[in-house]
């Protein structure tokens, strides 16, 4: 209100007015902070470290200014490239001049580029047939583990930690490798090549470990431009080479990059891999032995049934004529040799199941009770006293120490009640 | 006689070619499965035990072998390695 008062009371100075207008442009959101693209032309770098250039396209143009130090620009841009720029409105009113000032600059033809070709790329291994080939399964249990990923990374200490919650000293070999930045799909690439060798056979032999069974590439979340790496070519040719089944375990849940689309299994993250390798180690442990007395028992059980049908055979062989039996018989005395040479194994076994059970048993005999001062009484007739109402004066008695014996005589009784 | 015969070249696989733990323990749970039907006779419920037994004894062993160390270089000090071999 207080312009329109202006307004009305007589002519306005220009510089006024231009303020004025630079006022209603800087209080209005259109105008600030606002994403605009367009091709970049007279775009000049000074020594002061300012940058000028005109943002244009073919309806319009304005002149726009980066400020020294204001945002990092990409190398790529010149004269010609495309770019969407964040930049707020601003008139000089010195020069009655519009122009944007730029925050931020970045060329989308490379993001274009990018997309093209990854979207060229998923084309391509679809038409291979990739997507379709056979998923190795993964083995039952690990015995060695390969992670690349990067060193010292948070995605690694998460893995490392999660396995030892799971299985303890389970043997893995970590390849550090960059998983962002200009080498990073190259180095992600050697590490797969590291991971192969180590699941060679005879290298693995040679190097004192089990061969590798399990890879897993990965890394923790980040920016698509980030996780790019793992939507190359490269990647993922050396994923599919790989003879041995492998993890792609690559940011969040909502990421999936080619890898994960080439890979054995896709892990929504980096921990998630690992809950797809690693069982819980006591879990095993458990179905093992449970697997074992099953097998003892249940052939046991069988064996105990056969046995009784083998005494029922010999006693009626033995009632029967001799004669056209013999071959039947051999078979018999051959079947009962077997059965008493390998009941001794499970023979062997109940033996050690009894002889932990003496060990038991031995903690709680009397003489360890009498070890700790106690004595156990016996009449004449080696009966062990329990009770009072068992005794009568004059009777003679044998108290038992742990070292020795003594004798005595019952002199009075009293009961515990009276 | 034709059965143990067959059941004879079985285990002596057994012992020629180690079988990779998932192998041995999906035969050992269908040896326990068999032998908890029941109805073998002697000479087959032996060998299915004696089966069984070597198939337990080395899923131990490879749930062992699954223990070491855990070794981390840079990508570089591994391949500088593995050219040595």
């Amino acid at each position: 209100m207080r312009e329109v008062s202006e307004l009305t009371s007589g002519p306005l100075g220009i510089g006024h007015f231009v303020n004025l207008i630079r006022k209603t442009i800087k209080q209005d959101r259109l105008f600030q902070n606002q994403a605009i693209k367009g091709e970049v032309s007279q775009w000049k770098q000074y020594p002061s470290g300012h940058t000028y250039f005109t943002l244009r396209d073919n309806d319009g143009q304005m002149s726009a200014v980066i400020w020294r130090g204001r945002c990092k620009i990409d190398d790529s841009i010149n004269e010609g490239s495309e770019v969407v720029v964040i930049a707020s409105l601003d008139l000089y009113a010195k020069q009655g001049r519009v122009q944007l000032i730029v925050d931020k600059i970045e060329p989308i033809n490379a993001i274009g580029e990018m997309e093209e070709t990854l979207r060229k790329l998923k084309i391509k291994l679809r038409e291979e047939g990739v997507f379709e080939l056979e998923k190795k399964s993964l083995p039952l249990i690990p015995k060695h583990i390969a992670i690349i990923t990067g060193t010292g990374s948070a995605a690694l200490s998460d893995m490392n930690r999660l396995i030892d919650n799971r299985w303890p000293g389970l043997r893995r070999t970590v390849i550090g490798v960059l998983v962002q930045g200009k080498n990073a799909a190259e180095e992600i690439v050697r590490g797969i090549s590291v991971a192969r060798k180590l699941s060679q056979p005879d290298i693995a032999k040679k190097r004192g470990q089990p061969p590798v069974d399990v890879i897993i590439v990965g890394r923790g979340g980040g920016s698509p431009e980030d996780l790019w790496a793992f939507n190359l070519e490269p990647v993922a040719r050396a994923i599919i080479a790989t003879e041995t089944p492998i993890i792609s375990a690559i940011g969040h849940e909502s990421d999936l990059l080619v890898s994960d689309m080439v890979a054995d299994v896709r892990a929504s993250t980096p921990s998630n891999a690992i809950e797809r390798c690693v069982p819980d180690y006591n879990a095993i442990q458990m179905y093992l032995s449970e697997l074992g007395e099953r097998l003892d028992s249940s052939s046991i059980r069988q064996i105990g049934d056969v046995r009784n049908k083998l005494k029922l055979l010999s006693s009626m062989l033995k009632a029967a004529p001799m004669a056209g039996f013999t071959k039947v018989k051999i078979k018999i005395q051959g079947l009962a040799s077997r059965l008493k040479n390998s009941s001794k194994v499970l023979l062997a076994k109940e033996l050690s199941r009894i002889s932990n059970f003496e060990t038991s048993l031995s903690a709680v005999h009397p003489y360890r009770v009498l070890e700790r001062g106690y004595s156990m009484v016996q009449n004449e007739s080696g009966d062990v006293l329990t009770e009072i109402k068992q005794l009568e004066i004059g009777q003679r008695i044998t108290m038992n120490f742990a070292d020795g014996l003594a004798d005595a005589d019952i002199i009075e009784i009293k009961n515990k009640s009276e | 006689m034709q059965i143990s015969l067959k059941l004879k070249i079985k285990v002596s696989d057994i012992m020629s070619k180690k079988k990779t733990y998932d192998e041995a323990v999906i035969r050992l749970e269908e040896i326990v499965a068999l032998l908890e039907r029941g109805g073998k006779g002697l000479d087959e419920t032996l060998l299915l035990y004696e089966e069984g037994a070597v198939l337990l004894k080395q899923c131990q062993e490879d749930l062992k072998s699954a223990e070491g160390k855990l070794s981390e270089l840079r990508l570089e000090d591994f391949e500088k390695e593995l050219s040595k071999d």
